[in-house]
């Protein structure tokens, strides 16, 4: 049998190893380039995934949208012609991991809109209550591009603040409740804004206000 | 969008073989020591870790003796364990994709070598219980990196890491052994010297592919 533990018995020779290596390596290259990156990171350098479509694989791809640092200067008294609301939402999370224990829920706004919010959630201990107050734009195409502006990521079981969109499209919050308990969160609007129907993007759970 | 804020926290650690699901559910819940669950999720990473199961495959494919074998695989747990304790006690961050990136390396480098890569094109000849134990190394990162995903709570933490370890061990063995029975069937078939270097070919491609896969999500910026 083998003279020499650890390797195979009838060793190719050198040039030979030299292009199966080659040939696994560029193998391995081609595959990466032209399927794994378009459908796993949205990058398409030779088109290969818009032409079979396993870019739509990646989802949405994300253009961040830089927010102006707390303190700049804004427009201190505004007018809009979109009429003023307030709501109130009660929204369910079951913990444990179940399905619906985590949600978006966002409305709708145009840019320089404001709106004042105030939101507490009882069930699941502060730590172990993430949200991600976000907004971004609606795609031109399924599938397509989206700009997204990250407000505030953070555990906790409140937070009150307003916000003036920066950019045209739905803002609002990721909740997740990432306890064992259930928990129940009371979210109440103010401002200039519309809601978002149940079941579109921005609503997909069909949150709806409290009458 | 969705998927996309979802994946910070649960798609991401599902993805590039993490732990994901209901098993990150679990661990973010857990509060103090909990060592049965986690022995059984550091078992089940092991087993379904593709990445890992072929570098092993690697490393014991021409191992004729077992006390060869436990050797080499001493080795690699040695190596292993010591990069995931002390990756997530103090708290070390390595880029997942650079680490899992290596370990596809890892893959290759094997096969290459199985194949006497290294003795007829470099005339080189490696001590072959130092380069496990390096890549020993590089896997405990992998671990590390996905436990530290999910946020552990400090309460019971080493004794929930020690409990995942153990498990991966465990995991290993199990695979190991399903491995060495499939090796040692496989060489007494008369095409073994043949089937042999193409297996490894295959192996060598298979880590290049692991490899660029993570290098592309290196690349895209993707935490």
């Amino acid at each position: 049998m083998a003279d020499i533990e650890g390797q195979t018995p009838n060793p190719p020779s050198k040039s030979r190893l030299l292009v199966w290596t080659g040939i696994a390596f560029m193998a391995a290259a081609a595959i990466t380039v032209c399927f794994v990156m378009p459908a796993e990171y949205h990058i398409d350098p030779l088109g290969v995934g818009k032409l079979t479509g396993l870019d739509r694989l990646a989802g949405t791809k994300e253009v961040a949208v830089k927010t102006p640092a707390a303190g700049a200067a804004v427009t201190p008294a505004r007018l809009y012609d979109t009429p003023w609301r307030t709501d109130t939402f009660i929204i369910e999370l079951p913990g444990d991991g179940r399905e619906g224990g985590e949600l978006e829920y966002k409305v709708r706004m145009k840019p320089g809109a404001t709106l004042i919010y105030s939101w507490s959630e009882t069930g699941a201990p502060p730590e172990e209550f993430y949200t991600d107050f976000h907004g971004q734009t609606l795609p031109a195409k399924p599938g397509g591009e989206v700009q997204v502006a990250t407000y505030r990521q953070a555990t906790g079981d409140k937070a009150s603040g307003s916000l003036i969109a920066p950019i045209d499209g739905i803002h609002g919050w990721y909740l997740q409740n990432q306890a064992v308990k259930a928990a129940t969160v009371t979210l109440k609007l103010a401002g200039f804004y519309a809601l978002v129907p149940a079941g579109e993007e921005g609503n997909q759970a069909g949150i709806k206000p409290k009458p | 969008m969705g998927a996309g804020v979802l994946g910070l926290l649960i798609a991401r650690a599902a993805s590039a073989h993490g732990i994901g699901g209901k098993d990150a559910a679990f661990v973010a819940a857990t509060k103090g020591a909990d060592i049965l669950p986690f022995v059984y999720l550091g078992a089940k990473h092991m087993v379904t870790g593709y990445d890992h199961l072929l570098f092993l495959l690697g490393v014991i494919f021409f191992l004729y003796r077992l006390k060869h074998v436990a050797l080499y695989v001493t080795m690699f747990s040695l190596g292993h364990s010591i990069t995931l304790l002390t990756g997530v006690l103090t708290n070390i961050h390595v880029n997942p994709y650079a680490v899992d990136a290596v370990i596809g390396l890892s893959v290759a480098w094997k096969a290459f070598d199985n194949l006497g890569g290294f003795k007829s094109v470099f005339g080189l000849t490696l001590d072959n219980r130092l380069v496990v134990l390096a890549f020993g190394l590089v896997h405990g990162f992998g671990l590390a990196t996905k436990l530290q995903e999910l946020k552990l709570s400090p309460n019971g933490l080493i004794a929930n890491m020690v409990g995942f370890n153990v498990g991966v061990e465990i995991g290993q063995l199990l695979a190991l052994s399903a491995a060495i029975l499939l090796i040692t069937t496989w060489r007494r078939l008369p095409s073994f010297g043949r089937t042999a270097a193409a297996a490894n070919v295959v192996i060598l491609f298979a880590g290049f592919l692991l490899m660029d896969y993570q290098l592309a999500g290196l690349i895209s910026g993707k935490h």
